[in-house]
């Protein structure tokens, strides 16, 4: 088992590298010269063949790749043309709203997902129900389910709020997450509303992620319903819970748990969509205004660390499999 | 007749029915009709087992035939009438992306069917012409997928050895990158436009079918009739196009038509993230993102073309599950 995750964690290295090499070479292929974006269209060539030779961008691109990953190393991912902060800085004040967010998206995702599995997999008229029903919200655009949430149950029914993270500016506090700044502080009244502004962003991010884990989860579970061990359990008169809680799904989660690290990877780039319908002020939303205003080091540096998050969480639930399933310990 | 002959003799009769192509047992060897026809072309029929197999071919097609042929009909017909619905009617009606119908912010069912947004411009005209753009940029997404995949998948499953490691570990290594993220990457990189968001997307979307077209190659290299190809002198080209590429399409069929949704979601999510087409264009997701802005004075500007979206992603849902059911055995 060691073995199986020491190549495992060998391959997350390769991927990772693989990943810095990619974002390397995007941004040496840009078509607008930063030098010019940061210095400005007029400079004189002097000054801007000054900057450039001051940025290495003359070096051969092997040594330029070596001194990016340097300073990736380092945590410097370059100063964004529009905030004109470090990218490091502004994205460290933004993550921990989008952390939270996709969270509690996976628990959605996640609970659903088993919920879908399970009640789809038992006979009868409500599972083939809630079969065809997901197969049309597996087809639901991310922000359609943003905007129906939105119009429903903010506009119509006035359930639940719509946009931002709490009904109070600037209520975040050292942690950034506003469920244990708001716990930590005793402040329960904020963490309810806390919770109130979560559930519909995260419903819209986690629904998809939700029926794909429960579609899987269906199948798999169907199919352990034909094995010999179930049928035994059943004769020895074992109760219909007991066979799905512990004997078929545990049979049956392996090709599940593949698909929610596949999703669970995924939603972090749903996230994106989901903060510009709701203004949730993640590093989603920093993204979408990179994109429209250009600035180009915040974007490349989102998408890098929403990368390096994908991969781990794949790394992490290929991990788990491996845990569970005593078969692939071989 | 031995085991495997049966087996291929099945997986030759792709219509059955029709008796000029049911396979003719000829002393021990499969001839299928096409092949006779081809007599006077030397090297063709005339290896023993080395029978071409029909484009799509499946096994055990007889059994459950008429079930698979009525959904794979269905399939068809609703791809047909969707590109060419989406290809005509713009068309037909002369629909245009900037005519001006009416006041800004018409309410649905008055001036315009589906209302007008904030300059005025129908909605339901703009939607149409968005989910055209998005149907056939899904279509030119897969295609390009499907042939990157496949040439890569092709020559690393008939090569085998050194090739083979090395371009399924690139495969593996592209398949643990988010495609999505990537897309994004790269289309901010080369600009907003639709061309860059389609070559983006396109660049990360062919993995999976590269990984199906290897897998289906290394199972047909060890049947008999590549053997027999193989043994009888045919060049590599030859059996990889001729007696092993048509082997693998249903496959890659059914994982492309289960893909058709997928892509349009992610390219409407591009586009709504201002990474498509610029401004005037129709594009569902851009619309949307416009949309947001009145979301709460006049919701159809938004809700119209997202549930355009919705439509066609269901709609491909459909026929990528109809066309799996017909493809797959």
């Amino acid at each position: 088992m060691l073995r199986r995750l020491g190549v495992r964690l060998a391959s997350l290295a390769g991927v990772l590298l693989l990943l810095t090499f990619l974002v390397f070479i995007i941004q040496s292929t840009l078509p607008a010269d930063p030098v010019k974006a940061f210095y400005g269209r007029n400079s004189s060539p002097e000054i801007i063949a000054e900057k450039r030779a001051e940025l290495g961008l003359d070096d051969p691109l092997i040594e330029q790749y070596g001194s990016f990953m340097g300073r990736l190393v380092q945590g410097d991912l370059g100063v964004s043309l529009r905030t004109r902060q470090p990218v490091r800085e502004d994205i460290g004040a933004f993550l921990p709203a989008t952390l939270e967010l996709a969270l509690a998206a996976s628990v959605v995702a996640v609970g659903l997902g088993l919920a879908i599995g399970i009640l789809g997999s038992r006979p009868g008229r409500a599972s083939g129900a809630l079969r065809s029903s997901s197969v049309a919200l597996a087809a639901a655009p991310t922000f359609l389910a943003g905007i129906a949430g939105i119009l429903i149950f903010y506009r119509w029914l006035g359930w639940l709020p719509a946009g931002q993270r709490s009904s109070e500016l600037g209520t975040s506090g050292p942690t950034g997450f506003l469920l244990i700044d708001t716990l930590a502080r005793g402040d329960l009244a904020g963490m309810a509303d806390a919770l109130r502004h979560m559930v519909l962003p995260a419903v819209a991010l986690g629904i998809g992620p939700a029926v794909a884990i429960g579609r899987t989860l269906r199948s798999s579970l169907r199919q352990s319903y034909r094995e010999e061990y179930i049928r035994s359990a059943r004769a020895k008169g074992v109760s219909e819970a007991a066979i799905i809680g512990r004997h078929a799904l545990r049979n049956s989660i392996n090709p599940a748990l593949a698909m929610a690290g596949l999703q669970l990877g995924l939603l972090l780039a749903g996230a994106v969509v989901v903060e510009v319908v709701f203004s949730w002020p993640g590093i989603g939303l920093y993204l979408s205004q990179g994109i429209s205003s250009s600035d180009f080091p915040s974007v490349i540096g989102v998408v890098f660390v929403l990368g390096v998050m994908y991969v781990l969480v794949n790394a992490a639930v290929d991990s788990l499999q491996i845990l569970v399933d005593p078969r692939l310990r071989s | 007749m031995n085991a495997p002959d049966t087996e291929v003799a099945d997986t030759g009769s792709a219509d059955t029915g029709s008796a000029d192509t049911e396979p003719v047992v000829v002393a021990g060897t499969i001839v299928t009709a096409r092949d006779e026809i081809d007599d006077d072309d030397p090297g063709r029929a005339s290896l023993p087992g080395a029978f071409r197999p029909r484009w799509m071919g499946q096994r055990g097609r007889r059994r459950t035939g008429r079930r698979m042929r009525r959904s794979g009909v269905v399939a068809v017909w609703m791809l047909v009438v969707t590109t060419v619905v989406l290809l005509v009617l713009p068309t037909l009606l002369s629909l245009t992306e900037s005519e001006i119908a009416g006041t800004p912010f018409a309410e649905p069912l008055g001036e315009q069917f589906l209302g007008t947004d904030s300059q005025g411009r129908d909605v339901a005209e703009r939607a149409l012409l968005g989910m055209r753009v998005s149907w056939f940029a899904a279509l030119a997404v897969i295609a390009v997928g499907v042939t990157i995949g496949g040439m890569i998948g092709l020559v690393s499953g008939f090569s085998g050895g050194i090739v083979d490691a090395v371009l399924m570990r690139l495969t593996d290594a592209a398949l643990a990158l988010p495609g999505p993220l990537v897309a994004l990457a790269v289309v901010a990189a080369l600009g907003p436009s639709l061309k860059n968001t389609l070559i983006a997307v396109a660049l990360t979307w062919w993995p999976w079918y590269a990984r199906i077209v290897r897998s289906q190659v290394r199972a047909l290299m060890g049947r008999p009739h590549v053997e027999a190809a193989r043994a009888g002198g045919l060049s590599r080209t030859r059996v990889a196009l001729v007696h092993v590429v048509p082997g693998t399409l249903s496959a890659v069929l059914v994982a492309a038509s289960l893909d058709v949704g997928a892509v349009i979601l992610v390219l409407a999510g591009l586009s709504f993230l201002g990474l498509g087409s610029p401004a005037p264009a129709a594009e569902l997701g851009a619309m949307t993102a416009q949309g947001l802005t009145y979301l709460f004075n006049a919701p159809w500007v938004a809700v119209v073309p997202a549930l355009g979206l919705f439509l066609l992603a269901v709609l491909a849902n459909f026929v990528g599950d109809a066309m799996s059911d017909a493809l797959e055995a």
